[in-house]
């Protein structure tokens, strides 16, 4: 027999429940109902909150329905277009995405003939899992804030983030080859490349922010950077433009777009994809996107760290985050219209020669920085 | 195609619980797999580039048919785009909606009595036909409207017409008008008519020629100015021609043409070379020999082929085999079709095969436009010999298109050793719309607008090429101010043939933005075209003797303020794409193609002068008044993909100069007097405006007996028309046309050989092909 009240005062104590104090008044209001309260306590029990609200499946779920619209706008606005407008013309369009997922949703899913069906079909499901998971690792709140808003406090969290996301190019790699198509297989090959080219740099301006910070706990890493100066991007810019390309790189965004190239190999690997197996694909990529961003965030932009925004209470850190989140997303979209794309070779090269060059400077930089004790 | 297949992706999304979503969602993601078959596809592109962005619709433009929902077919498909068509459609998810834009799509349009065309809706079912040659990107969109409003379940077919009843006249007795076409029965076929010129140079090449030849030549005569024609026998044709190349520095091949003269059971094969020393690029050497038609024995009469002496023959030798079925001794590809598809019939250009003929009346029963079978067979088939050749050296064969984002519509096979292309083997002839054979079905004056189909992204300079051939056979002189105003216009096709393919050229190296940027700037060009001429891409404006009419002031006056436009957009152009780093990264020093590579393998056009060969027609044979303005040829020598392009830019700059210039001429001149009196005759009245006297002037043109070629400089490059005339019918006995992209073809295949993967598209792009202007 499961006691509700020992739950609810476990999920209760002091720090552990979402405190918004706008919408406050509006919780007192609700009736001293067991279930509902259980629920609400429940939502906002931290832990869960971070999951499932913010910065986890809603967040998420919002953004993707709505980010690959702005992409698709400040394409067209920087081409001297319009961009999509006409679905629900008062909305400007703006659930364009949700026509595609319907789209999608209701289109035959066609399982060609030499694919290896099993894999052709779970391999869409299963990147899910490297881009949902660290998204637990991700904290919000901000550092002045006295209790942290995450949903697993570790103290390996970046390198539990890291270890996820390099494991996506793994799924992708099955997508194509479970594809068995050539133009599937070339894109694989490039991807498997690719992967190569940003994995250690990207790793290495990881590592440089870890030794910076001391300590790689993602609540610890906000606290650091308490104010706007010790911001990693100000302490180690190379370590953030290493950090950068590197995602640029992971995320498959132009100059980087190689595996994809929709000219070339006509996406790559996923080329044989269609209907739902393709939304989904179409999805994980800014997934990832969202995913590589928050990092961002976390190591180099102060995390949620932001003035405190009194109505807000708890979710002022959440706001000033997913802003910094949304501020990378926008950047990294905004490359696709300003530059063509890379050989692959030459992503290779850059990957080994500058980019390493860039990581290996930061690496020092944040060696000498602690080796001296600089505490600014 | 089934019947059931009819309104099967509508039933689809009518069915289920979800029907509202479903349909809801597709109306909105519309995904267009684009089929860019043919010259429509430049339309599709303004359609979905800034000025008109087709993306508001939700529609969002896709190359790949898995996961697009929707295809536009543009325009002409052919015997051999019909499988590809057919495959594509059936790699899409249901439901699926086919689109059909422009009239050759319907019942052939301009191209209704080809042997090699196929009608899409026998391929594959069509929810809509857009009409228009070509349709206007409005027109394109409002289609788009139709599929959606179809989804959403309001039907065409349920509107109710009303009928009223019209008075009935009493019917008259009409006269059947017959046909205005005169077929001389047995006409008299001759490549060398001699004629009287003033040219030195060519009586002093013709000596020279007759002493070095001695016995190796039946005839030397010259033609024309600026053109001698050598007759020589099949044995000592090899011969003559290395001499020629040895003692000349005849360097490369513009022209293999074949003209079967069905009553004398004999075929003329002729070779039209040249060089490119200083005095003699514009002189064009034709050597012809004549060969029996088939025997019983065997249908492909030999011959010997000039390939392994000039490389720049080699394409056009293949195409006049398919053609004709001569077959070049010496050349590789004899033993297989290259532009035509495994089911066109055979030897199609033979005086032998006949294509239907134009009904003045129609009769009860007999069908508008001929039933033609669509093809069965639905693979396309590598060559064996390719396959082969892969496999024992360990490597990969890709094959890119006919329908792929980024092939154009020509097949590439592609042997690969790992990144590096090892060769690349081109299959061209999709967009293969038999303009040659129909011309010679037509009257002279109806291949104005038969010959502007070959490109519709540089419409006058094609227009301008055919009919300086005619005006040179009847020897007319243009007024001056119609000079003038077809350089106006030639120039700023020009232009826009150039953004053309730096949009292209953007795209393949996946910068959309650079795209999106010159299409704007196209936009402005195609504006300035519809004032002067009234029509967006095809105005077919320039005919025999001038243009059709005077163009007013206020229309220079914009054209001449378009050109400041297009020098501040260019330059936003520059900024964003040309000066992009990664741009510069992808193209220097890739696709390298040196003087004597570029020459072997018959480039013309900025890409031969790309690779520092000082070639370019406007200067080296002037015509309209490309004399009497100041511009400057481009030329480089770096001979790779960012010195062709960054040429062409440079080109555009002079072009541009060029309007400005013509403008300024045109202004001070006396208003009227567009077209030359000589061709007018009677009605001279008309030397303005031609509207209304059109038939009466141009309907009997016959032309002198003998072979008339003109070549003019289009924007890719040069262009032979060559048109041979027996003097006695209003229709050319026979038409050859080679543009400049068809000789291009070699030049992309040898400048990617060893390159990587990802660089083939960057030197296609750098190329310009145009594949319609290519396949004709
Ligand atoms: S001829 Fe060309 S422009 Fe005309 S309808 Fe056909 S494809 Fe379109």
């Amino acid at each position: 027999m499961i006691d509700i009240n020992s739950i609810i005062s476990e999920m209760t104590t002091e720090g552990s429940q979402v405190i918004i104090p706008l919408i406050q008044q509006m919780l007192g209001l609700l009736p001293d109902i067991p279930m509902i309260k259980l629920m609400v306590s429940f939502i906002l029990w931290k832990p869960i909150f971070a999951a499932l609200i913010c910065p986890g499946f809603s967040t998420l779920g919002i953004l993707l329905l709505f980010f690959p619209w702005i992409e698709r706008k400040l394409c067209a606005r920087i081409q001297w277009r319009v961009g999509p407008r006409e679905v629900v013309r008062w909305l400007g369009g703006i659930i364009q995405l949700l026509a595609d997922t319907l789209k999608f949703i209701f289109q035959e899913v066609i399982i060609h003939k030499d694919a290896h069906k099993f894999y052709f079909l779970q391999f869409p499901l299963l990147t899910f899992i490297p881009a949902l998971l660290p998204i637990l690792f991700v904290n919000i709140a901000s550092a002045d804030a006295e209790y942290p808003l995450v949903a697993i406090q570790s103290p390996y969290a970046i390198q539990i983030m890291l270890a996820l996301i390099c494991l996506f190019p793994v799924f992708i790699l099955g997508m194509g080859w479970a594809s068995n198509s050539r133009y599937a297989f070339i894109g694989t090959v490039r991807e498997a490349f690719m992967y190569f080219a940003y994995e250690v740099p990207f790793i290495i301006a990881v590592l440089a922010m870890i030794i910076l910070f001391g300590t790689s706990g993602s609540v610890a890493i906000t606290e650091w950077q308490s104010t706007w100066w010790r911001w990693g991007i100000i302490c180690n810019p190379f370590a953030a433009l290493a950090f950068f390309i590197g995602s640029a790189m992971a995320t498959s965004r132009l100059p980087f777009e190689i595996p994809e190239a929709d000219q070339e190999v006509a996406f790559g690997p996923f080329v044989e994809y269609s209907g739902i197996g393709f939304g989904l694909v179409y999805i994980v990529c800014y997934e990832k996107m969202y995913v590589l961003s928050a990092l961002m965030t976390m190591l180099f932009l102060g995390g949620g760290n932001g003035p405190y925004i009194a109505p807000l209470g708890d979710l002022s850190g959440a706001v000033w985050f997913l802003l910094k989140t949304i501020i990378v997303m926008t950047t990294l979209a905004i490359l696709r219209p300003i530059y063509p794309r890379y050989r692959l070779d030459q992503g290779l090269g850059m990957g080994w020669s500058a980019i390493l060059f860039l990581a290996l400077i930061a690496l020092v930089l944040s060696i000498i920085m602690r080796s001296v004790g600089m505490v600014l | 195609m089934e019947e059931g297949e009819k309104n099967r992706n509508i039933r689809i999304l009518h069915s289920g619980v979800f029907t509202p979503l479903r349909r809801w969602g597709t109306k909105w993601s519309l995904w267009p797999c684009h089929f860019v078959t043919s010259c429509c596809g430049v339309e599709l592109a303004h359609a979905f580039a800034c000025g008109f962005d087709g993306e508001r619709l939700g529609t969002l433009n896709m190359g790949i048919a898995r996961q697009a929902n929707f295809i536009i077919v543009e325009g002409t498909i052919t015997r051999k785009m019909a499988p590809a068509l057919r495959i594509v459609w059936e790699q899409m998810p249901d439901p699926k909606f086919v689109n059909v834009i422009g009239a050759c799509g319907q019942r052939g349009g301009i191209f209704w009595n080809s042997y090699n065309i196929v009608h899409p809706s026998d391929v594959v079912p069509v929810d809509f036909f857009i009409p228009g040659c070509p349709i206007t990107p409005e027109g394109l969109l409002r289609g788009v409207r139709a599929v959606q409003e179809k989804i959403e379940g309001r039907d065409r077919t349920t509107i109710e017409f009303k009928h009223v009843d019209l008075p009935s006249v009493e019917k008259e007795e009409h006269r059947v008008p017959t046909t205005p076409k005169i077929f001389a029965p047995t006409p008299a076929i001759r490549v060398d008519v001699p004629r009287e010129v003033d040219w030195d140079f060519g009586k002093e090449v013709v000596n020279n020629l007759k002493a070095q030849l001695g016995g190796l030549y039946n005839s030397i005569a010259i033609t024309d100015k600026n053109r001698i024609a050598i007759k020589t026998t099949p044995e000592n044709l090899m011969e003559v021609a290395r001499k020629l190349s040895d003692s000349m520095g005849i360097d490369h091949v513009k022209n293999v043409n074949v003209i079967d003269v069905a009553h004398e059971r004999k075929f003329i094969v002729e070779y039209m070379v040249s060089g490119y020393s200083k005095e003699l690029m514009p002189v064009i050497i034709t050597i012809f020999t004549e060969i029996g038609r088939e025997t019983e024995a065997e249908a492909e009469p030999g011959f010997p082929s000039l390939t392994p002496l000039w490389e720049s023959a080699n394409y056009s030798e293949r195409e006049m085999h398919d053609f004709f079925g001569v077959s070049f001794e010496g050349n590789k590809g004899m033993n297989e079709k290259f532009l035509l598809a495994p089911d066109t019939p055979e030897y199609p250009l033979r005086k032998d095969f006949k294509v239907e003929e134009e009904l003045y009346v129609l009769e009860e029963g007999v069908p508008l436009a001929p039933t033609i079978k669509p093809p069965e067979e639905l693979t396309m088939p590598v060559s064996e010999e390719t396959l082969d050749e892969a496999e024992k050296n360990d490597e990969m064969v890709a094959c890119i298109g006919p329908h792929h984002p980024g092939s154009g519509h020509l097949r590439w096979i592609m042997r690969l050793k790992g990144d590096v292309i090892v060769e690349v083997n081109p299959d061209p002839g999709y967009v293969h719309r038999s303009m040659e054979k129909l011309a010679e079905n037509r009257l002279y004056i109806q291949n104005v607008p038969l010959f502007e189909r070959a490109n519709i992204s540089d419409p006058i300079n094609m227009n301008l090429g055919y009919v300086r051939a005619i005006e040179n056979a009847l020897g007319v002189e243009v007024p001056e101010r119609a000079k003038y105003l077809r350089t106006i216009m030639a120039e700023l096709s020009r232009i826009g043939a150039f953004f053309y393919d730096a949009g292209i050229f953007s795209l393949f190296t996946g910068h959309s933005t650079g795209f999106m940027y010159v299409w704007a700037i196209r936009e402005m060009i195609l504006e300035a075209i519809v004032r002067m001429t009234g029509s967006r891409c095809t105005p077919s404006f320039i005919i025999p003797g001038g243009i059709r009419r005077d163009i007013s002031d206020d229309v220079l006056e914009l054209t001449r303020n378009f050109t400041f436009a297009i020098d501040t957009r260019l330059r936003k152009f520059e900024d964003i794409f040309v000066t992009n780093p990664v741009f510069i990264a992808r193209t220097k020093g890739v696709g390298v193609l040196t003087r004597e590579d570029a020459i072997r393998c018959g480039i013309v056009g900025p890409f031969l002068r790309a690779s520092g060969v000082e070639y370019d027609i406007r200067k080296a044979e002037p015509y309209e008044v490309y004399d009497q303005l100041d511009w400057e040829a481009t030329t480089g020598d770096a001979g790779d993909c960012l010195g062709r392009f960054l040429g062409r830019l440079e080109e555009i700059k002079q072009s541009v100069g060029i309007v400005r210039q013509a403008v300024d001429a045109v202004k001070g001149m006396p208003r009227g007097n567009v077209i030359s009196e000589e061709i007018l005759g009677e009605y001279k009245e008309v030397s303005d405006d031609i509207r209304g006297y059109f038939f009466r002037v141009y309907g009997n043109l016959v032309l002198p007996k003998g072979e008339w070629t003109s070549i003019t400089e289009a924007s890719r490059g040069t262009l032979l028309y060559s048109i041979i005339s027996d003097g006695e019918s209003n229709v050319p006995y026979r038409v050859r046309v080679v543009t400049p992209c068809w000789m291009n073809l070699r030049g992309i295949i040898e400048a990617s050989k060893g390159e990587r993967v990802a660089d083939f598209w960057t030197v296609y792009g750098s190329f310009g092909y145009f594949p319609p202007e290519a396949d004709r």
